[in-house]
C-alpha cells in the first residue's frame, strides 16, 4: 500500500469521525425537541389546531300530562365568522348589523379581532332570504342551534323555570331536571387547518347535537290555565301582593296545577325582577291561620279526645290564656266540635288544643309533614317552622288556630290530601315520566306513600266536619257548589310584622284549603292570597276563587254530574256524528270512543302517524273521520 | 460480460438500507399528502421506478465507463442548465425546471452527479503532491465547479448551489490542498459573506433573518421554522401514529412533502422513528465511506466519496434546517422529499456506490 492510499484512508477516517459527530448533533437536537421540549411544543400545536366550540344541545321538551307542550326547543340560526377571511369588515358590519338585530360597532369589533372564529349573533330567527344572503358572504357562516321556547300563554312559568344562554336550566323544573333534559356533550372540539378553513366546521354544521330526554309533568295544562286565570282575577281585583293556587290529585300526590303570582314570561325572563321568578308555592312559608285547625281537629279525633258532637264553651269571644287574651271574630257560646270548625272559632280551637295537649299536637303536626320539606321534585323548597310549644300554654293556644307555625303552600295541600284520601300522606311530585328521544320511557315516577297519618275513620269524620264548613252559615259557604259536595276550611291569618315584632295591622293572608267531591275526592286545592287590600277574610276572598277553580276543573274532568259547562264544550270538541266506524280505503277511520289499544290496532293498518294525547278512551280526533289520508297524515287523538 | 462474481460481491447490506429508506420515504409521503393531493405519492413511486431502471442499467456495466464519458456528461448538464436559464419556466420565483413536455426535470439536481464524475476523473489522473494541490493545480477543478455553481446561483437555487460547493469542498479536502490555500479561501469566504447579503433576494434575506430570530415574525418568514419545530416536538417519543400527524395534515406546515418532510416523519413516528431513519442514513454514509476506502481504483474511490458526501450534506443540512439548527435553505432529504429529479439523482448515486462496491475485486 503506497503512501497516497494511506493518506486517503486517514482522511476517510477523519471524515468519518466528522460525519459521526454531525449525526450525534442531529440526534441530540431531535431528542431535545421531541422529548425535552415535547410538552411545550405539543401545547402550541394544540392551541393552533384545536378549537373548542360550544354547541347548544337540543334540550328535551317539557310537556303536561296530556303531552301538551310547556317548553320546547326550536331550531334557530347562529351566525359566525372567520374574521381573517372577511374581505371588507367595516362594510360587512354596516350591512349585516341590522339583519342580525345588533350594533354595528359590536359586529365590527368582532370582525376585526385576531380570533380565527367568532360568533356574530347567536340564536336568531332569520327569514329564508336573509339566511341565503348571509351564507353567501365569504367568511361568514350559519350554524343551526336550538333555543328554548315557552309557547304562550306561558303557563306554570314559576314551576318550569327557564334556561340560560348556554341552554342549561337556571330555575325550577329546568334546573331540577337539567341533567335529563340536556342533550349529550355540550362541548365539541373541532380541528381547523392553517387557513382556518371551514371544511372542518362543515361537518359540525350538518351534525346535530345530541337531543335530550323529554319530561312529562303531572301538571294538567287546562287545570293550570284555570287556576292561573282565577288567581289572576282575584289578585287584580283585591290588589293583593301575591297569590298562589295548588291543585293536587289527593289520591296520588300528583301536582295538577301550581299557579303563582307574580309571575313572568320565561321567554324574556331578564325583563322581570328575580323575585317574580320565584315559585312561592314551595319557597315561601306563611303562618297558615285557621286552615290549620283541620289538622288540630284530625289529631284530636284520632286521639279520641273529642268527638264531632262534643261541645265546648267559647267564652263569648274572649278567652284568657296565661297573660294573653284571645278573641273570636264572632261571639259564640257553646259550640260542638263540628261547629267550632264551621264557624272557625279560635277559642273553641284553643280549648280543643288544651284538651289534646302540646305534645300530642306537635306529634301530629310533624306527622302531617309540617316543619320539614315535602321532598317535591322542584328545587328550592322551604321547610317551614314548627316551634316547640309543648311547655308554653300561649304557644299551644296560638298554634291551635294556625299561628306561631309557618308552612308552605305545598305542605298544606299535601296534608289536606291525606284527609281527602283516607289518611295517607303522599309525597307530592310534579314529574310524571322521562321519555327518551326515540320514545322509550327512561323513568316513570309513581305515587309514594310517606306514612299513614290518621285512620280512615278519623279522615271520614274530618271530611264530614269540613263539609259543614261550606254549608249554609259556614265560613266557607261561598266555596259551595250546587252539584258537588265540597269539604274545606277558610283561613285568615295575620301577617307578622318583621320590623316591629308582633303582627302587622291590616296585613292578612286569606286562604281556602279543601277538596272535592267530598265523598270520593278527586282534587285537593289550596288558594292563598297574600295581603289583599280591603276585605281580607278567607271566607269572602279565597273561598269564591276555590269554588270557581273547582267548578271549572270538575267540568273539564267530566266529573260534573248533570249539565256540562261551557268550558267543557270548549275542551272536549263534539263533532258531528258519523255513522260508519269501519275503515274505508284512503279515509281516516273513526277513532272516537275507543281504547288506546284499539286505536293503535286500527292505525297500524293505515298509513297515518298517530299523535296521542292523554289516556283512557278517545274523546276527540283531528282530522275528522272520513277525511282523506294525505301523503304523511298525522292524526291527533285525544284520550280521556 | 456480467461476471458471476459481481453477484457474490453485490453489497446486499447497502442495498437493504437503501430499500428501507426508499420504502419509508414513500410511505411518509403518502401520509403527508394523502389529504391534499393523493397523486403525489404515486408520482414519487413512478420516479423511484425510473431511478431504479437507470440504476440497474448502470450496474450492468463497469463504472469505469463513466470515466470515459465524464466530460461529455458534464457538458450535457451544463448545456441543460443554460437552457433552463434561457427558457425554463418560472416556479416559486426561481427558474429550475426544464419542461420536456411529458415531464419536467431539474438539471441542477443532475449537476451534482455530473460534477462528482468530472472531479473524480480529473483527480484520478492527477499526481497529487504530498503537501497538497497548489493554486495552479486547482484552476481546472475550480472551473469545473464554478460553471454549474454560477448557473445554478443564477436560477437562483441557493440550496443546490451550496450543496455543490460542499461536495466540491469535501472532494478537494480529501484530495488534499495546501494548508495555506485552505486558510486563505476560508478567510475570503468569511469576508465575502457580508457582501453577499446585498446580492441575496428578499426571500433569502428573510429566511436568514428568521433563522436568527424566528419569533420576530411568527406568521411570516419565521413561520416554516416554528411550525416545523412544533410538528417535531408534538411527536414525542412514540409519535402520533401513521396518518395522524396534525401539523402536516392540517396544512400548518407548508412544503411538508418537500423540504420539511422530516417534520412529518418526526411528528407521526416520534423520536423512535426519527432516530431509526437518522441511523439508517448514518449506516448508508458509513457504507459509502467504506466503499470509497476499498474501491479498486482512485476513480471509484473518489466517485464513492463524492456521492457519500452528497448524501451526508443533504441529510445534515436538511435535518439541521427543519430542527432549527441551520437557516432555511432548499436542501431536500434523500429518499424522503418529493421531487423526481432529485430522487433519480439519489438512486443513481446509490447505483454508483453499489457499482464501485461490487467491482472492488475485479481488476481491469
Amino acid at each position: 500500500m503506497n503512501k497516497g492510499t494511506k493518506w486517503l484512508q486517514f482522511r476517510i477516517i477523519s471524515i468519518l469521525i466528522f460525519f459521526l459527530l454531525s449525526f450525534i448533533i442531529i440526534v441530540a437536537r431531535d431528542f431535545q425537541l421531541q422529548i425535552i421540549y415535547k410538552n411545550k411544543l405539543e401545547a402550541r400545536a394544540r392551541s393552533q389546531y384545536l378549537k373548542k366550540i360550544n354547541l347548544l344541545p337540543e334540550r328535551g321538551g317539557i310537556y303536561d300530562r296530556n303531552l301538551n307542550e310547556l317548553a320546547i326547543s326550536i331550531e334557530v340560526d347562529s351566525v359566525y365568522a372567520h374574521p381573517a377571511k372577511v374581505a371588507k369588515p367595516k362594510t360587512l358590519a354596516r350591512t349585516i348589523a341590522p339583519v342580525l338585530l345588533t350594533g354595528k360597532m359590536r359586529i365590527e369589533d368582532k370582525l376585526l379581532s385576531n380570533s380565527p372564529f367568532v360568533w356574530l349573533k347567536r340564536q336568531i330567527d332569520l327569514a329564508k332570504g336573509e339566511r341565503e344572503r348571509i351564507s353567501g358572504i365569504k367568511g361568514v357562516g350559519l350554524m343551526k342551534e336550538s333555543k328554548r321556547f315557552y309557547p304562550p300563554p306561558n303557563l306554570a312559568s314559576n314551576v318550569i323555570g327557564f334556561v340560560g344562554h348556554d341552554s342549561t336550566g337556571l330555575e325550577g323544573i329546568e334546573l331540577e331536571y337539567n341533567r335529563h333534559l340536556i342533550g349529550g356533550d355540550v362541548k365539541v372540539y373541532g380541528e381547523r387547518d392553517a387557513l382556518g378553513r371551514e371544511m372542518l366546521f362543515g361537518d359540525l354544521e350538518k351534525s346535530h347535537p345530541i337531543k335530550g330526554n323529554d319530561l312529562i309533568l303531572t301538571i294538567d295544562k287546562t287545570i293550570q290555565y284555570i287556576a292561573e286565570k282565577e288567581l289572576r282575577k282575584v289578585v287584580r281585583t283585591t290588589e293583593a301582593k301575591a297569590g298562589m293556587v295548588i291543585v293536587m290529585d289527593p289520591n296520588t300526590g300528583e301536582v295538577l296545577a301550581m299557579a303563582n303570582l307574580p309571575t313572568f314570561d320565561p321567554n324574556n325572563f331578564w325583563d322581570y325582577r328575580p323575585q317574580d321568578w320565584r315559585n312561592r308555592s314551595i319557597t315561601d312559608s306563611y303562618e297558615p291561620g285557621s286552615i290549620f285547625k283541620v289538622f288540630l281537629l284530625a289529631a284530636a279525633l284520632e286521639e279520641g279526645i273529642v268527638g264531632p258532637n262534643d261541645i265546648f264553651y267559647c267564652e263569648n269571644g274572649k278567652y284568657k290564656v296565661a297573660d294573653r287574651v284571645f278573641h273570636d271574630v264572632k261571639k259564640h257560646g257553646w259550640l260542638s266540635v263540628t261547629n267550632i270548625i264551621k264557624y272557625s272559632s279560635n277559642i273553641g280551637a284553643i280549648k280543643i288544643g288544651e284538651k289534646l295537649g302540646g305534645e300530642q299536637y306537635v306529634r301530629y303536626i310533624d306527622s302531617f309533614g309540617f316543619g320539614k320539606s315535602t321532598g317535591i321534585d322542584i328545587i328550592g323548597e322551604a321547610s317551614g317552622v314548627v316551634k316547640r310549644f309543648e311547655r308554653s300554654k300561649v304557644s299551644l293556644a296560638t298554634a291551635s288556630f294556625g299561628h306561631g307555625v309557618s308552612t308552605t303552600a305545598i305542605q298544606l295541600v299535601t296534608a289536606i290530601s291525606a284527609i281527602a284520601n283516607g289518611g295517607f300522606l303522599y309525597k307530592p311530585y310534579i314529574a310524571k315520566s322521562i321519555i327518551s328521544p326515540d320514545g322509550m320511557v327512561v323513568k316513570e315516577f309513581n305515587p309514594t306513600v310517606v306514612r299513614r297519618v290518621v285512620s280512615e275513620e278519623t279522615a271520614f269524620m274530618v271530611k264530614n266536619i269540613l263539609r259543614g264548613v261550606t254549608e249554609e252559615g259556614g265560613t266557607g259557604a261561598k266555596a259551595s257548589l250546587a252539584d258537588i259536595k265540597i269539604a274545606g276550611k277558610t283561613g285568615t291569618a295575620q301577617k307578622p310584622d318583621l320590623i316591629y315584632g308582633g303582627y302587622a295591622p291590616g296585613k292578612y293572608i286569606s286562604s281556602f284549603l279543601g277538596f272535592a267531591p267530598a265523598d270520593s275526592p278527586r282534587l285537593a286545592v289550596l288558594v292563598l292570597i297574600d295581603e289583599p287590600a280591603g276585605d281580607f277574610y278567607g271566607s269572602t276572598i279565597a273561598a269564591p276563587v276555590f269554588r270557581e277553580i273547582m267548578k271549572k276543573s270538575m267540568a273539564y274532568l267530566g266529573l260534573f254530574p248533570g249539565r256540562k259547562l261551557n268550558v267543557a264544550k270548549k275542551m272536549i270538541p263534539v263533532y258531528k256524528e258519523i255513522k260508519h266506524t269501519e275503515i274505508k280505503k284512503g279515509r281516516i277511520p273513526d277513532f272516537r270512543d275507543k281504547s288506546m289499544r284499539m286505536v293503535m290496532r286500527i292505525a297500524n293498518e293505515i298509513p297515518v302517524k298517530l299523535k296521542i294525547m292523554g289516556s283512557g278512551r278517545t274523546v276527540s280526533q283531528r282530522p275528522l273521520p272520513g277525511s282523506e289520508i294525505g301523503s304523511d297524515s298525522v292524526v291527533e287523538v285525544r284520550f280521556q | 460480460m456480467i461476471d458471476r462474481r459481481l453477484f457474490v460481491h453485490f453489497d446486499w447490506f447497502l442495498f437493504i438500507i437503501v430499500a428501507l429508506l426508499a420504502t419509508i420515504g414513500v410511505v411518509n409521503i403518502y401520509s403527508a399528502t394523502i389529504g391534499t393531493d393523493s397523486q403525489i405519492y404515486q408520482k414519487q413511486i413512478y420516479w423511484l421506478m425510473i431511478g431504479i431502471s437507470f440504476m440497474v442499467l448502470f450496474l450492468l456495466m463497469d463504472y469505469s465507463n463513466l470515466e470515459v464519458i465524464a466530460y461529455i456528461i458534464y457538458c450535457v448538464i451544463i448545456l441543460l442548465l443554460i437552457v433552463v436559464i434561457a427558457m425554463g419556466r418560472s416556479s416559486l420565483g426561481a427558474q429550475r425546471w426544464l419542461n420536456l413536455g411529458f415531464i419536467s426535470i431539474q438539471p441542477s439536481e443532475f449537476s451534482k452527479i455530473s460534477l462528482i464524475i468530472a472531479l473524480s476523473k480529473y483527480f484520478s489522473n492527477k499526481w497529487i503532491p504530498p503537501q497538497g494541490l497548489n493554486v495552479k493545480e486547482l484552476i481546472i477543478p475550480v472551473i469545473l465547479f464554478v460553471i454549474p455553481f454560477f448557473l445554478i446561483t443564477k436560477q437562483p437555487d441557493l440550496g443546490t448551489a451550496m450543496i455543490l460547493g460542499l461536495i466540491f469542498f469535501s472532494m478537494v479536502l480529501l484530495i488534499r490542498i495546501r494548508t495555506k490555500i485552505l486558510i486563505v479561501t476560508s478567510g475570503l469566504l468569511v469576508s465575502i459573506v457580508p457582501l453577499t447579503w446585498y446580492y441575496l433576494k428578499d426571500y433569502q434575506k428573510a429566511r436568514l433573518m428568521s433563522f436568527l430570530k424566528p419569533a420576530q415574525d411568527p406568521l411570516g418568514s419565521g413561520y416554516h421554522l416554528i411550525q416545523s419545530k412544533i410538528a417535531i416536538g408534538s411527536g414525542g417519543i412514540f409519535g402520533e401514529g401513521f396518518l395522524n400527524g396534525t401539523q402536516g395534515r392540517l396544512l400548518f406546515l407548508p412544503e411538508h412533502h418537500t423540504d420539511f418532510i422530516f417534520s412529518i416523519l418526526a411528528e407521526e413516528w416520534g423520536f423512535i422513528g426519527s432516530f431509526c431513519v437518522t441511523g439508517l442514513f448514518l449506516l448508508l454514509i458509513i457504507m459509502g465511506l467504506n466503499t470509497a476506502k476499498h474501491a479498486k481504483d482512485r476513480f471509484g474511490s473518489l466517485l464513492a466519496f463524492g456521492v457519500t458526501s452528497m448524501f451526508f450534506w443533504h441529510v445534515v443540512i436538511n435535518i439541521g434546517m427543519v430542527t432549527g439548527m441551520l437557516p432555511v435553505v432548499g436542501a431536500p432529504l434523500p429518499f424522503f422529499s418529493y421531487g423526481g429529479s432529485f430522487l433519480v439523482t439519489v438512486i443513481f448515486g446509490v447505483g454508483i456506490l453499489l457499482n464501485v462496491s461490487m467491482r472492488r475485486f475485479i481488476l481491469r
